[in-house]
C-alpha cells in the first residue's frame, strides 16, 4: 500500500495546528523569561556565596541536570498533588520548564559572571561599591553579555522541550499533532508539518536573540 | 477364517486411516498459512499492555492476557509453536500508526471496528463486543451520563469515546491523556469529573480502586476486531478461521477463567460471545 502525502490534509488542519503553535509559543516564552530570572538570581547568589542559598542552589542545579525532564514533569503534575500542591496543566507545564531552564541558566549566568575581569571587582571594591552595587552595575552588564549565547541555547531547549507537555494534556503543537494522528492516522503529514513549524520557531527565536545581542553590544562598539 | 495377525493389522490400518481422516478434517478448518507469514517465521502482533484482563504486563514484565493468548494461539496454529510471536505493546494512540508503518503485522489490541478506522485498515470478523462507561470519584454527584454536561471528562488519545462525546455531548470538555494509569491518576486528583473508557477496563479499575465508582450507563456498544493493513486478505482470512477455531476448541472460555476474577467471569464471557451483543 503506497502512502500518498496529502498537502490538503495539512491545510485543512491549519487552524488546529495554529492553535497548538500559539500555545507552544505562550508556554515557551513565559518559561524562558522565568528561567532567565531564576538563572540570574541563582547565579548571583552563587557568585556572592550567600550562606544558606548557595549550597541549595548547587543541589537544585545538580538534581535538575541529572534527572530526565519527563520524570520531573510527571513528578510536578502527578506527584505534587499528593502532598497538597495541585497545579493546573498549564501551571505544571510552565513550572517544569522554568525549573529545568532555570537550572541550566544558573550555570550559564554564573559562567558569565566568572568571565568578568577580576580587575573590575577589585576596582569596584576600591571605589567603595558594595556587593549589590557590583552585581547590578558591573557584573550583570558585563557578564550577561557573555552568557547570552548560552542562554539562547537554553531558551531553544526550553522551546523544544515544551513538546513533552503533551503527556500531561497541554494542547500545544505536539499534542495537536499526536491527537490527530491517533484518530486520523496521517502520521507523515502531521509530524512533517510540526517539524517545519518547530524549525521556524527556533530560527525566529535565534534571530531575535541575535538582534538583542547586537543592541547590547552597541555601547562597546562606539568607542 | 482370518488369522489373528491379519485381523489386528486390518484393525490397525482402519484406525490409522480414521485418525488421518480426522486430522485432515481438523486441518481443513484452517486455510493454508499465508506466504508472507511463513516467510517471516514469526507473528508480529500489537497488543495492549495496560488493559487487564485482555492485555497487561505480568510481574516479569511480559505481556499476558486473553488477547495475548489469542495471538499466541494463532502463532501456534501457523507455526506449531506459540513462542513464535513477537508481541509489541501499543496504546490506543499509536496502534494504528504502528500497524500501518509495518512495526507490527496485526493488532489484537481491544481495537473497536469503526468506519473511520476501516478507511485506513482492514478488520477481521468481530470477536468480542463491549460498551463504554464512565468512572467517577466515589463521592461524586454524577449519577448518569447527562450529569456530565459542561464538565471535564478524561479520555485517552485515539480512543473512540472521543468521537462519541464530540458527536453526542459536545458541551463536555475532554482532557486527553496517553494511557490508563495517567487517566486514573488524573481522575483521582480531580483534574476531571469522570474518566470515560471501555466498560471492560473500567469494571476492573473501579473494583480495585475504592475511591472510584462506575456510573454504569453503557453507551457506544461496539465490536472488537483484529486489525490488518489494507489489502492483507490472506492473513485476514487465516486469522478469521483461527479465531473461530479458538472458540470452537474452548480456548476462549479457558482464557477468560484464567485471567478474570470469578465474580466478573459471567459478564466477561458474555462480551466474548458475539451472539449476545445488544442490537442497538
Amino acid at each position: 500500500m503506497s502512502y500518498q502525502f496529502d498537502f490538503a490534509y495539512i491545510w485543512a488542519n491549519g487552524p488546529a495546528l495554529l492553535g497548538g503553535l500559539l500555545m507552544t509559543i505562550q508556554v515557551s516564552v513565559v518559561s524562558i523569561l522565568i528561567a532567565a530570572g531564576v538563572g540570574l538570581v541563582g547565579a548571583a547568589a552563587r557568585v556572592l556565596r550567600v550562606p544558606v542559598l548557595s549550597p541549595l542552589i548547587v543541589g537544585y542545579v545538580s538534581f535538575v541536570r541529572n534527572t530526565p525532564l519527563l520524570a520531573q514533569l510527571f513528578f510536578i503534575f502527578f506527584g505534587l498533588p499528593a502532598v497538597g500542591l495541585g497545579l493546573s496543566i498549564y501551571a505544571s507545564g510552565v513550572l517544569t520548564l522554568a525549573v529545568w531552564g532555570g537550572a541550566y541558566n544558573v550555570e550559564n549566568v554564573r559562567g558569565g559572571f566568572l568571565a568578568v575581569p577580576k580587575g573590575l571587582n577589585e576596582a569596584a571594591r576600591a571605589l567603595g561599591l558594595g556587593p549589590m552595587h557590583y552585581v547590578f552595575l558591573i557584573a550583570i552588564p558585563v557578564g550577561l553579555r557573555v552568557s547570552i549565547p548560552a542562554m539562547l541555547n537554553t531558551a531553544v531547549s526550553v522551546l523544544k522541550n515544551s513538546a513533552y507537555l503533551q503527556a500531561i494534556g497541554l494542547a500545544e503543537l505536539t499534542f495537536v499533532a499526536m491527537e490527530k494522528v491517533a484518530s486520523e492516522f496521517r502520521t507523515l503529514e502531521m509530524f512533517a508539518s510540526i517539524g517545519v513549524l518547530y524549525l521556524g520557531l527556533v530560527l525566529t527565536l535565534s534571530w531575535l536573540v541575535r538582534r538583542l545581542e547586537d543592541v547590547l553590544q552597541r555601547p562597546f562598539r562606539e568607542r | 477364517m482370518v488369522s489373528n495377525a491379519r485381523k489386528s493389522s486390518w484393525v490397525a490400518a482402519l484406525a490409522m486411516s480414521l485418525g488421518m481422516a480426522g486430522a485432515a478434517a481438523l486441518a481443513a478448518e484452517l486455510p493454508p498459512v499465508p506466504e508472507a507469514l511463513k516467510k517471516a517465521g514469526v507473528l508480529k502482533v500489537g497488543v495492549k499492555c495496560d488493559y487487564p484482563p485482555d492485555g497487561f504486563l505480568d510481574n516479569q514484565g511480559k505481556p499476558q492476557g486473553i488477547e495475548v493468548n489469542l495471538a499466541k494461539q494463532i502463532a501456534a496454529n501457523a507455526f506449531g509453536d506459540a513462542a513464535k510471536t513477537e508481541l509489541t505493546c501499543v496504546t490506543a494512540a499509536n496502534r494504528v500508526p504502528m500497524l500501518v508503518g509495518g512495526k507490527v503485522d496485526m493488532l489484537i489490541a481491544t481495537l473497536g471496528i469503526s468506519e473511520e478506522r476501516a478507511k485506513v485498515i482492514d478488520f477481521s470478523e468481530p470477536y468480542a463486543w463491549g460498551g463504554s462507561d464512565i468512572v467517577v470519584p466515589k463521592d461524586s454527584k454524577i449519577k448518569k451520563l447527562a450529569d456530565l454536561k459542561g464538565k471535564t471528562v478524561i479520555v485517552l488519545k485515539g480512543a473512540w469515546q472521543i468521537g462519541w462525546f464530540e458527536s453526542n455531548m459536545p458541551e463536555v470538555k475532554l482532557l486527553k491523556l496517553d494511557n490508563v494509569s495517567d487517566g486514573l491518576q488524573a481522575l483521582l486528583q480531580g483534574r476531571g469529573d469522570g474518566y470515560a473508557h471501555d466498560h471492560a477496563i473500567l469494571v476492573g479499575l473501579a473494583k480495585n480502586n475504592p475511591r472510584t465508582r462506575l456510573v454504569g450507563e453503557l453507551y457506544q456498544i461496539g465490536f472488537r476486531g483484529v486489525g490488518f493493513r489494507k489489502g492483507d486478505t490472506a492473513l485476514r482470512e487465516y486469522v478469521n478461521a483461527a479465531i473461530k477455531k479458538a472458540y470452537a476448541d474452548g480456548h476462549v472460555a479457558k482464557w477468560v477463567k484464567q485471567y478474570v476474577e470469578p465474580d466478573l467471569q459471567p459478564v466477561t464471557i458474555e462480551t466474548w460471545n458475539i451472539a449476545l451483543a445488544p442490537k442497538s
